[in-house]
């Protein structure tokens, strides 16, 4: 899925490139340079991370041009190539807690500006709310004149503190944001009123599931038991305390009942602690950490797709499920109602009574053999979410963002004093007009003329495509090369 | 047969970028940074000399003084012997191989050859050089136990870091030559 | 899917709040139906004014046990109160409010019998009387402004940390916090059986004395507020027998916790905004940890 990996790519056939990228790039006006920015990326495996890697992908087969920042992972810092020329920078920013890195406001502005200008960026694309570097390049990105669109893939509560705060910073940060995508319609719901934005500027694009990736095969399963596949990260706000109820009450019940659990996380010890309990070791089988290749072939062993997450804002997992052709059961939270079509999902309350109600109801109709067959549930399922039409919607986003203006200084900081309460309002009103000041001295010592136009080698057109069709394997899959100089 | 060029380094100081060709299969290329500004070394020992004098004014120790004067010497000699660099040459002679030679302001010279059959390539590649993200030429040398992966990789052009006009000139005039190869 | 900008034409096919569904609407439009799910302030509590009253009178007592106890200490200081004195008030108080607490209880929890009751307090006292005399030199070599400040600090932490909506019984720190605090104001008393006396004291109002207030108002419910304002009454009172500025203090600061407190309470209620939506992360109500034992 990475693809390969080859460092001096772009400019070994200098020489061709100029004519070709120029025409591609004048054929049609709309086309955008993009930088996607996140703290997750690969080799950081989630939603988030393959949801950046596909849309990138696809937008670069429609004929634009996308870049992505992260922060370095460990020794993986400099510039990578993807797939199809897909320019991945890991910058060297400091990482503070769980991935995401520290924010001063003001330090990221030397590398990010260089990125931007560098790859003659016109839209800045951050993603998930959870992300330093992403709100800190959304800061820059308006400093520097240019239009943003942040995509949240998550959800989250106003009662507690963090979450008050957190939801402040997210006002501030979105305020002056141009478009705001979310992943289905209770995210949006939730990010409007979290940011107290105009529903308007508001898209709801829901992720994408790689439907040749999950296609289901019968002949895998065990049909003289009944398999429960659940795929998750063993953590509580997916719910596994639940599972560890449901687990006794229906293997006594059902005594050709059998569960299949992937995935890792604090809690695992659940798990294990219920079947060491009702000796269940021969019917619960704990997979431990599953790569995304594996996912598959896991899921096509079962019957019955069980999703116990207490907050979800899209939920793939369950997508993913039917796609293989099983059945699934789901608790109703967040977005997943909005997910799959009434016959395709059953839905249950976040208790263990009512899941096991739910799937006590669907054990009973695989028995009867009243379930449509995988290849129909596969059928239906694989036409519902596909990449190239988020990217076809997304580059709407785009193309309604460009003809935007980006707000001047002057307007933005009466904006963010009007919008976010005069305390916060003030603060980060007095940090934008110092992150201006540091971009006017950075101007000064490194003007954008001094800077090297980076050489675009992606796209179909792109010179990766054609060195690739050439066949001409220059191979320079060396690491150091790309570090720190 | 040699043809001179104005560039300018990644910090908007102009250099000078000379080509020679000895013959189709040598050429030579020489990147020349501009002398040791006379105002600068002025303006350096200047200021350095006004501290001690400060510091002499409220110690009123001699010391201080003496030992102004012997660091700006010192850091002088220093300078010119290992930090400026006036020239980088890069030498480049088909099925022969590379030098890499660059000579200080003091005139000393360090020259290192590498053997053609150890080179993949000479390739342009970026990198994030403090807080920015620059081009440079490298040469690709090859593992000698794998021949298809590169174990190492020599910049080029450390000290005047050229910008990518300048390099993408020295870098096709040596594809022409590696292809002949 | 329809373009991004510009409203939908108004179509015969109502919105529907799902993805799967390829819908003639653009990806920014709004329904009416936008928001329908948020709920406002789901299960908030309406306070009225005299039972905040009647709860905020715990707070108010267990500043004026504070307050019983300075003055107690304070007499013995003085020397106008004598240790026996102490030991026999404490006594017959110990008894009758185990007597009350037994009258009160005893339905279920035949749990702990007399002996044993009788066998720990038994141990208490020994160890209690066994140590006073090291406890009294314990901290003669800090200075007495030293003692006073780490008094005062421990009490006030007895204060804050104590679990007002459990009182008995009193939380590890809290207890811990009001012995310390006692420990270090009874080793600058006399003599080591003052110290004894006053430890005692401090047991029996500190940590005996919460445990029969819970009792108290689980089962008599009437008889809590009169406990409460008798405390606090008293405290008001000892305190105004050696310091009157002291108890107007304690006074006024009892009536801004009773009476002004719970109104501040009941206005701030009126601005709570809590909204709720089908976003919430769900609870796990259930007791899950039946499935483990």
């Amino acid at each position: 899925m990475m693809g390969q990996r080859r460092t001096a790519g772009p400019t070994a056939s200098f020489s061709s490139k100029t004519k070709d990228g120029v025409a591609a790039g004048q054929q049609d006006s709309t086309k955008h340079n993009i930088c996607m920015v996140s703290d997750f990326f690969y080799p950081n495996m989630g939603g988030v991370e393959s949801h950046i890697y596909q849309l990138s992908q696809c937008l670069i087969e429609r004929g634009h041009k996308v870049i992505i920042a992260t922060h370095a992972y460990g020794n993986r810092k400099g510039i990578r190539y993807l797939t199809n020329g897909l320019k991945v920078y890991y910058l060297p920013l400091q990482v503070m807690y769980n991935q995401s890195t520290a924010t001063t406001c003001f330090h990221s502005l030397p590398l990010l500006r260089c990125v931007f200008v560098r790859e003659r960026i016109t839209v800045v694309h951050a993603h998930s709310s959870f992300s330093a570097m992403a709100h800190d390049s959304l800061f820059h990105a308006k400093t520097m004149g240019l239009n943003t669109v942040f995509t949240d893939h998550s959800l989250f509560g106003f009662a507690d503190v963090s979450s008050v705060l957190t939801n402040k910073l997210l006002t501030v940060s979105l305020c002056d944001t141009n478009h705001i995508i979310c992943v289905s319609y209770t995210s949006k719901e939730n990010t409007v009123l979290r940011a107290a934005l105009d529903p308007e500027i508001v898209s709801v694009i829901p992720n994408a599931v790689d439907p040749t990736d999950f296609t289901p095969d019968p002949s895998q399963r065990d049909d003289s038991k009944i398999t429960i596949v659940v795929v998750s990260r063993l953590v509580y706000r997916k719910g596994i305390d639940l599972l560890g109820g449901i687990i006794p009450e229906l293997c006594l019940k059902y005594p050709d009942l059998q569960f299949l659990i992937g995935g890792e996380g604090p809690k695992r010890i659940v798990l294990e602690e219920v079947r060491e309990k009702y000796q269940l070791h021969d019917r619960v089988r704990l997979l431990g950490a599953l790569e995304h290749k594996d996912v598959r072939n896991v899921l096509i062993q079962g019957h019955i797709f069980l999703n116990t997450s207490l907050t979800e804002a899209f939920c793939m997992a369950i997508v993913e499920g039917a796609s293989c052709g099983l059945q699934v059961v789901s608790t109703r939270v967040g977005g997943i109602p909005e997910v799959l079509p009434e016959d395709l999902i059953t839905l249950c309350e976040p208790t263990v009574s009512s899941l096991c109600q739910g799937l006590e109801m669907v054990i009973a109709r695989q028995r009867a053999g009243t379930v449509p067959p995988p290849a129909a549930i596969h059928s239906r399922v694989r036409t519902l979410y596909t990449w190239r039409n988020v990217a076809e919607r997304t580059e709407k986003v785009y193309d309604r963002v460009a003809k935007e203006v980006v707000l001047p200084l002057d307007r933005r900081l009466v904006r963010l004093r009007a919008h976010c309460g005069s305390v916060a309002g003030s603060i980060f009103a007095f940090v934008a007009v110092l992150d201006f000041l540091f971009l006017l001295l950075l101007q000064w010592l490194i003007p954008d003329s001094l800077i090297d136009v980076a050489i675009d080698a992606s796209g179909p057109q792109g010179l990766w495509g054609q060195r690739r069709a050439r066949k001409r394997e220059l191979n320079a899959n060396h690491h150091e090369g790309t570090g720190t100089g | 047969m040699a043809d001179d060029d104005k560039f300018t380094d990644i910090n908007g100081k102009a250099i000078f970028l000379e080509c020679q060709n000895h013959s189709s299969f040598c050429r030579e290329f020489t990147v020349s940074a501009p002398k040791v500004s006379l105002l600068r070394v002025m303006v350096y020992t200047c200021s350095v000399w006004l501290v001690a004098y400060v510091v002499f004014f409220l110690t009123e120790n001699t010391a201080v003084l003496s030992g102004a004067i012997f660091v700006t010497l010192v850091g002088m000699l220093l300078h010119i012997h290992f930090v400026k660099i006036d020239q980088e040459t890069l030498l480049i002679i088909g099925s022969l191989g590379v030098q890499l030679s660059s000579s200080y302001a003091s005139g000393r010279e360090s020259t290192t050859f590498i053997e053609m059959s150890k080179i993949k390539d000479i390739v342009i590649n970026e990198a994030i050089y403090m807080q920015g993200v620059i081009y440079y030429l490298c040469i690709l040398l090859k593992d000698p136990t794998d021949p298809d992966t590169v174990s190492s990789v020599v910049p080029l052009f450390q000290s005047s870091k050229p910008r990518l006009n300048c390099l993408v000139k020295v870098y096709k005039s040596c594809q022409e030559i590696l292809a002949k190869c | 899917m329809g373009a991004d900008s510009g409203p939908g034409a108004p179509s015969a096919v109502p919105w529907r709040k799902v993805l799967y569904e390829r819908q003639p609407f653009p990806d920014n439009y709004v329904d009416r139906r936008f928001l329908e799910e948020l709920r406002h302030n789901v299960g908030v509590r309406q306070y009225r004014y005299w039972p905040v009253v009647r709860e905020a009178s715990l707070v108010a007592q267990q500043l004026s046990c504070v307050a019983v106890f300075l003055t107690l200490w304070w007499y013995m200081y003085e020397g106008q109160l004598s240790p026996f004195m102490l030991l026999l008030a404490g006594l017959m108080s110990a008894l009758l409010g185990y007597a009350l607490y037994e009258a009160l209880g005893g339905s279920t929890d035949g749990r702990r019998t007399r002996l044993a009751d009788l066998q720990s307090a038994a141990i208490f006292l020994a160890f209690t009387f066994g140590f006073s005399p090291v406890l009294k030199t314990l901290t003669e070599s800090v200075s007495t402004d030293t003692v006073y400040a780490m008094s005062a600090m421990m009490l006030l932490a007895h204060l804050v940390t104590f679990p007002y909506t459990q009182p008995s019984p009193p939380g590890s720190l809290s207890l811990n916090a009001a012995l310390f605090g006692s420990v270090c104001l009874a080793s600058r008393l006399p003599g080591a059986l003052h110290t004894f006396a006053m430890l005692t004291c401090a047991l029996l109002v500190f940590a005996l004395w919460p445990c029969l207030l819970r009792r108290l108002r689980d089962r008599a419910e009437w008889g809590f507020p009169w406990a409460a304002a008798l405390v606090s009454v008293g405290g008001v009172c000892g305190l105004a027998s050696q310091s009157p500025g002291g108890a107007l203090l304690l006074a006024l600061a009892l009536l801004v916790l009773i009476l002004l407190c719970p109104l501040l309470l009941l206005w701030l209620q009126r601005h709570k905004n809590n909204i709720h939506g089908p976003w919430d992360e769900a609870e796990i109500r259930e007791d899950l940890s039946r499935f483990l034992q």
